[in-house]
C-alpha cells in the first residue's frame, strides 16, 4: 500500500529488477516519488536499497522494468531506462542532485568552487556560478566561507556544502545516501533540517536511503526493503 | 634437523619472524592484496627495463679501448648521470603507489593492534618482494627490447653484440631496484601517519615562496658575469663552465615550484571550464610534488640544449674525418637521453596517475553519479600533468639558452636542421608523457565502470 502524497508523481518506478550474479538486487520494485514529498528508503545491509537509488537516479540502468522522470522542460516525460549513458549523465546533472555519506568534495577546491562546478558542469560561467554558490552557501549558513578548502571544514559544515551542491542547479530531485552516517546525533538533525527545507514548498523530491531510524524519521514516508522487495510503505513521523 | 626446520627457527627466532608471516598472509596468491600489488610490481619491471637498457647501452662502449672510446664512455657516464634523477623519480613513484595500495590493510593491522615498527616491517617486506618480482619481469623486458636497441649506430657501426650486459650487471640491477624500493618505501613511511582509524590526510596546501625567484635571478647574474671573465688556464675555463652548468641546474630547482605555482595561479584566474579549474587546483594544492614529477625533465631539456647546440655548432665548422662521427654520435646521444628521460618521466606520471586515480575511486564515482562526463575528469587530471611538463621543457630549454646564448644563437643560425631536430625530439618527449597518462585511461573506466557492475 502507498501512501505517498496525492497529485502526479515526479518521478515513476516501476516494476524494476536488478540481479549481481546469483544476487538479487531488486525483485520487482515499484515507486512513486511525488514533489514536496521526503522519502526515507530503509531496510538492512544487503536489501537493495542503493541499487534502487542509482536506479531512480539512472546510474544503473535495471535489468527490466521503466523509471520515467515527468514534468520536464519539454513536456515529455524522459525514460531514464532508454537513455544511453551521456544523456543520463545530462539529467544527473540538470534535474538530480545527490549527498553521499562522505560528502565526497573535491579536496583541492575551494568551498564555493565546489558548489559552482555543479554550474559550470551545465555551461554556467565561472562567475555567474561563483556567484550563485555563494549565494547558496550562505542560504544554508556558510556566508562568506566559500573561499575555505573542504579540509578546513567540519564535516557538518562540509555536508552543507554537498547540500548547496545538490541544490544549486536547481535540482527537482535530491537524492541522498547515507547523508547523516559520518555525524554526531546534533550535526545530523541539522543536515536533515536543511535537507527538508530544501524541499519543502519549493516543489522539489528528497529520497533518504539510511539504515537509521532517527534519520528516517524526519521524512514524510518511510519505505522498507527487504530482500530486494518493498515491504512497507508507511507515512513517516514527519508528515 | 632438515635444512627446511634449521631455517623454520631461524625465521621464528628473527624480530622480523612477526613481519614475515603477516606479509606472506596478506600477499600470499589469491588474496586481493596480491591483485593489488601487480600495479606496483608492473612500474618496477618498467624499471628495470629502462635501467637495464640505459646501463647496457653505456657499458657497450667498452668494447673499443682506445682513446676516442674512453671519450665516449666518459660521455655516456656524464648521460647515465643525467638519467639518475628521472630513474629516482620513477623508482618513488613505483614505492609510493605500492605503499598507497598497502594503506588500508597497514591502518588494520594497526587497529588490531600491530606496533608501528612491525607495520614498518611489513611495509618493506612487501615493497621489497614486489621490486624483486617486478624486476625479475624487467630483466625480461631488457631482452625483448634488445635486438631494437642494438640497431642504433655509434662510431658508423650499430651497437651489436657488444650491447649484451654481464649477468653480474644484470643482478647488480636488480638488486639496485630492490634496494630503491625499500628506501623510497621507508621515505614514504616518514611522510605518513598510519594510525589505526587510517592513513593521515593533509589539510593545508604548499605554498612556495616568491624568494625563490630572487635567489634565482642572483645566481643566473653570477653565473654570466663568471661566464663573462677572462679566464686563463683552460682548468679554470672548465671549471666556469661547469660552475655554470651547474648554477644553471641549481636556477630551475630553485625557480621551478615558483614557476609551477604562478602558472596554475595564472590558470586558475582564466579557468572557464570545469577541467581548467580542477586541473589548476590540483597543481595548487601540492605544487612542489607537482615539480617533482616533471623535475627530471628540467636537467634533461637543459642539458639536451647545451650539448645539442654545442654539437650542432660543430658539426658545421668541421670538415671530413673521424670527428664526424663524434659529433653525430653525440647528437644521438643528446636524442637517447632526452627521449630516455622522457619515457621514465611519463612512466612516472602514468604510475602516479594510476595510484592516484585508484585512491580518488570513490570521489571520481560520486562526480560521475552527479552527471560530470568521464571525459572532464579525465581533461582535468590530464591537464594537471601536462601543463607544469610544458611549462618546465619550455623554461628548461629558455635557460640554458640564455645561459650560452653566443652558442645557442649560432647553432640555430647555422645549423638550423640540426637545432630542429633537438626541439623536435624534446616535442616527442612532451607527446610520450601524454602518451604515458592515456595509457591510464583505461584505471579510470573501470573505476567509473564499477557502478555500473
Amino acid at each position: 500500500m502507498s501512501t505517498s502524497l496525492p497529485g502526479a508523481p515526479l518521478l515513476a518506478a516501476a516494476n524494476l529488477t536488478k540481479s549481481y550474479g546469483n544476487s538479487t538486487a531488486l525483485a520487482g520494485v515499484s515507486l512513486q516519488v511525488r514533489p514536496g514529498e521526503a522519502t526515507a528508503v530503509m531496510g538492512a545491509s544487503g536489501s537493495g536499497k542503493t541499487t534502487l537509488l542509482h536506479c531512480l537516479a539512472g546510474i544503473i540502468l535495471p535489468d527490466t522494468g521503466s523509471v520515467r522522470l515527468l514534468g520536464t522542460a519539454s513536456d515529455v516525460p524522459a525514460e531514464i531506462t532508454s537513455l544511453d549513458d551521456a544523456a543520463r549523465s545530462a539529467l544527473r546533472r540538470t534535474e538530480f542532485g545527490f549527498v553521499f555519506q562522505q560528502g565526497l568534495l573535491i579536496p583541492e577546491l575551494t568551498a564555493g568552487e565546489n558548489v559552482a562546478l555543479a554550474l559550470m558542469l551545465n555551461g554556467t560561467p565561472r562567475q555567474v556560478a561563483e556567484q550563485q554558490a555563494a549565494a547558496a552557501l550562505a542560504a544554508l549558513g556558510l556566508g562568506g566561507m566559500e573561499g575555505r578548502r573542504i579540509g578546513e571544514l567540519s564535516g557538518g559544515q562540509a555536508q552543507r556544502v554537498a547540500i548547496a551542491r545538490a541544490q544549486v542547479n536547481g535540482a527537482r530531485v535530491l537524492f541522498a545516501d547515507e547523508p547523516t552516517g559520518a555525524l554526531d546525533s546534533r550535526t545530523s538533525a541539522d543536515v536533515m533540517a536543511l535537507l527538508l527545507q530544501s524541499v519543502a514548498g519549493t516543489g522539489r523530491a528528497l529520497v533518504v536511503v539510511t539504515h537509521d531510524p532517527e534519520v528516517a524519521r524526519w521524512c514524510s514516508r518511510v519505505v522498507t526493503l527487504a530482500d530486494g522487495q518493498i515491504v512497507a510503505d508507511t507515512a513517516g513521523v514527519a508528515r | 634437523m632438515s635444512a627446511s626446520a634449521v631455517v623454520a627457527r631461524a625465521v621464528d627466532s628473527s624480530p622480523w619472524a612477526v613481519p614475515l608471516r603477516l606479509t606472506w598472509l596478506l600477499n600470499r596468491p589469491g588474496t586481493s592484496g596480491s591483485a593489488a600489488a601487480i600495479l606496483p610490481a608492473a612500474s618496477f619491471a618498467v624499471v628495470t627495463t629502462l635501467l637495464l637498457t640505459v646501463l647496457a647501452g653505456a657499458l657497450s662502449f667498452t668494447q673499443w679501448g682506445d682513446d676516442e672510446g674512453n671519450l665516449y664512455l666518459l660521455l655516456a657516464a656524464f648521460a647515465l648521470i643525467l638519467l639518475v634523477l628521472p630513474l629516482l623519480t620513477l623508482g618513488g613513484s613505483a614505492a609510493r603507489l605500492s605503499a598507497r595500495r598497502r594503506d588500508e590493510h597497514l591502518s588494520t593491522l594497526r587497529l588490531l593492534g600491530a606496533s608501528a615498527r612491525t607495520v614498518r616491517q611489513v611495509t618493506v617486506l612487501e615493497a621489497a618482494a614486489q621490486a624483486f618480482a617486478g624486476a625479475l619481469a624487467g630483466v625480461l623486458g631488457y631482452v625483448v627490447f634488445a635486438p631494437f636497441v642494438q640497431l642504433i649506430h655509434f662510431r658508423g657501426a650499430p651497437l651489436g653484440s657488444a650491447y649484451w650486459l654481464h649477468p653480474a650487471a644484470a643482478v647488480v640491477g636488480v638488486a639496485a631496484v630492490v634496494a630503491l624500493a625499500v628506501v623510497s618505501s621507508v621515505i614514504s613511511l616518514r611522510r605518513v601517519v598510519i594510525s589505526p582509524l587510517g592513513v593521515r590526510t593533509r589539510a593545508d596546501a604548499q605554498k612556495v615562496h616568491w624568494s625563490r625567484a630572487g635567489i634565482a635571478v642572483l645566481i643566473v647574474v653570477l653565473c654570466v658575469a663568471a661566464l663573462l671573465t677572462p679566464v686563463g688556464a683552460a682548468a679554470l675555463a672548465l671549471a666556469v663552465l661547469f660552475g655554470a652548468f651547474a648554477g644553471g641546474l641549481a636556477v630551475l630547482n630553485l625557480v621551478g615550484p615558483w614557476l609551477v605555482t604562478v602558472s596554475a595561479k595564472r590558470r586558475l584566474r582564466r579557468a572557464a571550464t570545469p577541467q581548467a579549474l580542477l586541473a589548476a587546483r590540483i597543481v595548487l594544492d601540492a605544487p612542489k610534488a607537482a615539480w617533482r614529477q616533471v623535475s627530471a625533465l628540467s636537467m634533461v631539456c637543459f642539458t639536451a640544449v647545451v650539448a645539442g647546440a654545442g654539437a650542432a655548432l660543430l658539426q658545421t665548422a668541421q670538415s671530413e674525418g673521424p670527428e664526424d662521427f663524434l659529433l653525430q654520435d653525440v647528437m644521438t646521444g643528446v636524442f637517447i637521453t632526452v627521449i630516455a628521460g622522457f619515457l621514465m618521466v611519463a612512466c612516472s606520471a602514468g604510475i602516479n596517475q594510476a595510484a592516484t586515480v585508484l585512491d580518488r575511486a570513490e570521489l571520481y564515482r560520486s562526480m560521475h553519479r552527479m552527471g560530470m562526463p568521464r571525459e572532464v575528469i579525465d581533461a582535468a587530471r590530464t591537464g594537471a600533468v601536462m601543463q607544469p611538463v610544458v611549462l618546465v621543457s619550455a623554461a628548461s630549454a629558455a635557460v640554458s639558452a640564455v645561459l650560452l646564448f653566443p652558442v645557442t644563437g649560432a647553432a640555430i643560425l647555422f645549423n638550423p636542421v640540426a637545432m630542429a631536430f633537438l626541439a623536435g625530439c624534446v616535442v616527442v618527449g612532451i607527446l610520450l608523457v601524454r602518451a604515458g597518462l592515456a595509457a591510464t585511461s583505461p584505471v579510470l573506466t573501470s573505476v567509473l565502470e564499477r557502478d555500473v557492475q
